[in-house]
């Protein structure tokens, strides 16, 4: 009853002709977004987060958070109609999807991966919706010793789930840190690398840092590495786009599971929706008892890494709105927002600001309804979109991520400090140095010093209170194994180097 | 890259030896608990591990690496950034919404050879946009120049 009265009210805040009139514009800028490759989810999150400072908090993150599950709808688009993702999200529907428009069935393979997309994203809303209120009221027993926990494990978990050199990562986390240690220490009154510049006191927004590394530096990557928005060949016509049942019934398990998969890799720290996307379209492939047919059109091989997408960035919001820990680079940018408007992401948002929450919630079931119409009705006018050239597209993020970063606190150091954390963000790109992990640290920096250090002093220094408590002790046990991973998995590699080399 | 790659671990370790450094500086108990420099110099002395960690890698790769650092398109990277650093530096003179309009319309010339109609039109309506959206809609005080935009 209390998920129904709950949803009641979500319903009544999400149903205000500004919040229905800001997610539809949300899931739209999501789906353009989605379809032009060269700007991400996190990217353009990060330049409208500023717009919304004079917003109503609870309108401004339905906005945000369409975008954020919008732009996997988008980039489906591009991925099956000219082979080229516009999201890292959907780099494994490209494999059967293009192998289908090949074949000039472009259109179920549309049409799968939006009614797999709005089944998972509906699915996953429910479960989200009496999920996250257990885990917030889970979280709610947690103290310094356990927050500081969590979030050592979100970063340790990084280095295993990060799909990189662990010590880049570590590396890259541990600059993320440093950044969030800048500026007046809270606690002691005592300026922390601020080197005698006044705008360094009061920290590094985030924002900025946010600006730059995703809006300067993408910028400056997609130059080098050329981004094609011009190789359109197909043509569309909305009435492609319908399923025939046989396309349905070959599918539909493969929607399950893939939404199943999506909403659980979804909520782990780290695990995001690349990730969800990819383990789906294995797991199909495993499944299947004709996997020769993947990567030849397969159209559950549309079907399910499409639904894992949404679902995983539906299931995101779960962590980061009951315990306060972003999973993903776009969440954690959404987290930075949270802050913005002056509100902590935890287990007491559930309490203190129900409206948003389910409000939210209930944001969804509309945005996901908007998708799925916009998916069979407006694909001829976003395949128009990507004739863009990035020329101008540049321009636009430019302007977007400059204004926002002086936005942050009305300050022209802003940018020049937005413009060398670009530089920073595209060196780090080059030479394989996540950006995400450092972001990740920024955000949680905060709570990851300020709860050990509380933890420490009421320990009297001692490091034993996070074993003594049982759910800190997983955590920091789990970050420990996940630090120590790489550091196996690399013994392992050079006893079977030593062991193959002598024969 | 490998040379690259070395580069950028010794950069991480003089990072990091300057984050313990200056931590070191800091007091490292408070007068119940942990005082500001303690995670900072545990933060700096990490960064110290990871980079000899990353420069010995580096070392065993260096002539593995086949990829180079510097790509036939890093001078046009190189190019924006320098547009960009100028543009900032003429900020006291165009103004920010100016200066945005004459940046997008001069790299849309100079980077995408795009017609001087459409460069124009578009820094125009780009000066337009950044002054109604942000400075009035939103009232954010855009800097303005010596033009007063």
């Amino acid at each position: 009853m209390d998920l129904l009265s709950n949803l009641l009210t979500g319903f009544s805040v999400a149903l205000s002709w500004q919040n229905i009139l800001f997610c539809g514009l949300g899931v739209l800028f999501g789906q353009l977004v989605g379809v032009l490759p060269g700007i991400g989810a996190p990217t353009a999150i990060a330049l409208l987060l500023p717009l919304t400072f004079t917003m109503n908090p609870t309108t401004a993150i339905i906005m945000l958070a369409g975008i954020y599950y919008g732009v996997a709808y988008g980039g489906t688009i591009t991925s099956v109609l000219i082979n080229v993702p516009g999201e890292s999200s959907t780099v494994m529907t490209t494999l059967d999807g293009y192998q289908m428009a090949l074949q000039g069935r472009a259109g179920p393979a549309l049409s799968v991966a939006a009614l797999g997309s709005f089944i998972a994203g509906t699915v996953s809303v429910v479960v989200l919706m009496s999920f996250a209120p257990i885990l917030a009221r889970f979280a709610l027993r947690f103290g310094p010793a356990e927050y500081f926990g969590l979030t050592a494990m979100a970063f340790g978990l990084l280095t295993v789930m990060g799909g990189g050199d662990p010590v880049k990562i570590i590396i890259a986390t541990l600059t993320g840190l440093f950044f969030a240690t800048i500026g007046i220490d809270v606690v002691s009154g005592l300026p922390r690398f601020a080197f005698g510049v006044p705008e360094l006191l009061g920290g590094i927004d985030p924002i900025v840092i946010i600006t730059g590394m995703f809006g300067i530096a993408e910028v400056f990557n997609s130059i080098e590495e050329e981004v094609r928005t011009d190789v359109l060949k197909a043509k569309f016509r909305v009435r492609d786009v319908f399923l025939t049942w046989q396309d349905w019934v070959q599918s539909r398990w493969a929607v399950v599971r893939g939404s199943a998969i999506g909403f659980l890799v979804g909520m782990l720290p780290a695990g995001g929706i690349t990730t969800a996307s990819f383990l789906a379209y294995l797991m199909e492939k495993r499944v299947s008892k004709t996997p020769e047919r993947f990567g030849r059109g397969a159209i559950e091989g549309v079907a399910a890494p499409e639904s894992a997408n949404n679902a995983a960035s539906i299931s995101g919001f779960a962590p980061l709105l009951a315990l306060g820990l972003p999973g993903s680079p776009t969440t954690a940018i959404l987290l930075a927002g949270f802050m913005m408007w002056g509100i902590r992401p935890g287990p007491m948002l559930f309490q203190t600001k129900p409206d948003l929450v389910w409000g939210l919630f209930a944001s969804m079931y509309i945005g996901n309804v908007m998708l799925v119409l916009m998916n069979i009705f407006l694909i001829p006018a976003f395949v128009t979109v990507l004739r863009i050239p990035y020329t101008i597209l540049m321009g636009l993020i430019v302007v977007f991520s400059t204004v926002g970063a002086f936005s942050a606190n009305n300050n022209f150091f802003d940018i020049w400090m937005m413009l060398g954390l670009g530089v920073l963000g595209y060196l780090m790109k080059k030479l394989n140095y996540p950006v995400v992990p450092l972001i990740l640290a920024l955000v949680l920096g905060k709570l990851a010093e300020n709860s050990l250090r509380q933890a420490l002093t009421l320990s009297g220094g001692s490091m034993g209170i996070f074993f003594k408590r049982p759910i800190s002790a997983v955590f920091v046990s789990l970050a420990i194994l996940a630090y120590l991973f790489p550091l196996v998995q690399w013994a392992i590699k050079s006893r079977r180097t030593r062991r193959l080399a002598k024969g | 890259m490998g040379v690259a790659h070395l580069l950028a671990g010794i950069v991480v370790l003089l990072f990091g030896s300057v984050v313990t450094f200056f931590a070191s500086q800091l007091p490292y108990k408070g007068e119940y608990g942990p005082g500001p420099g303690f995670l900072p110099l545990w933060i700096g002395m990490a960064l110290i591990g990871c980079a000899i960690a990353a420069i010995l890698k580096a070392v065993r790769q260096v002539d593995r690496e086949k990829e180079r650092f510097v790509q036939p398109k890093t001078r046009h990277v190189a190019f924006i950034f320098v547009t960009l650093i100028v543009t900032f530096l003429l900020v006291p003179v165009f103004g920010l919404s100016l200066g945005l309009a004459l940046f997008t319309g001069f790299t849309m010339r100079t980077a995408g050879r795009h017609g001087w109609i459409l460069c124009i039109a578009t820094a125009a309506v780009t000066a337009a946009a950044v002054r109604l959206i942000f400075g009035v809609m939103l009232d954010i005080p855009l800097p303005k120049g010596v033009v007063g935009l």
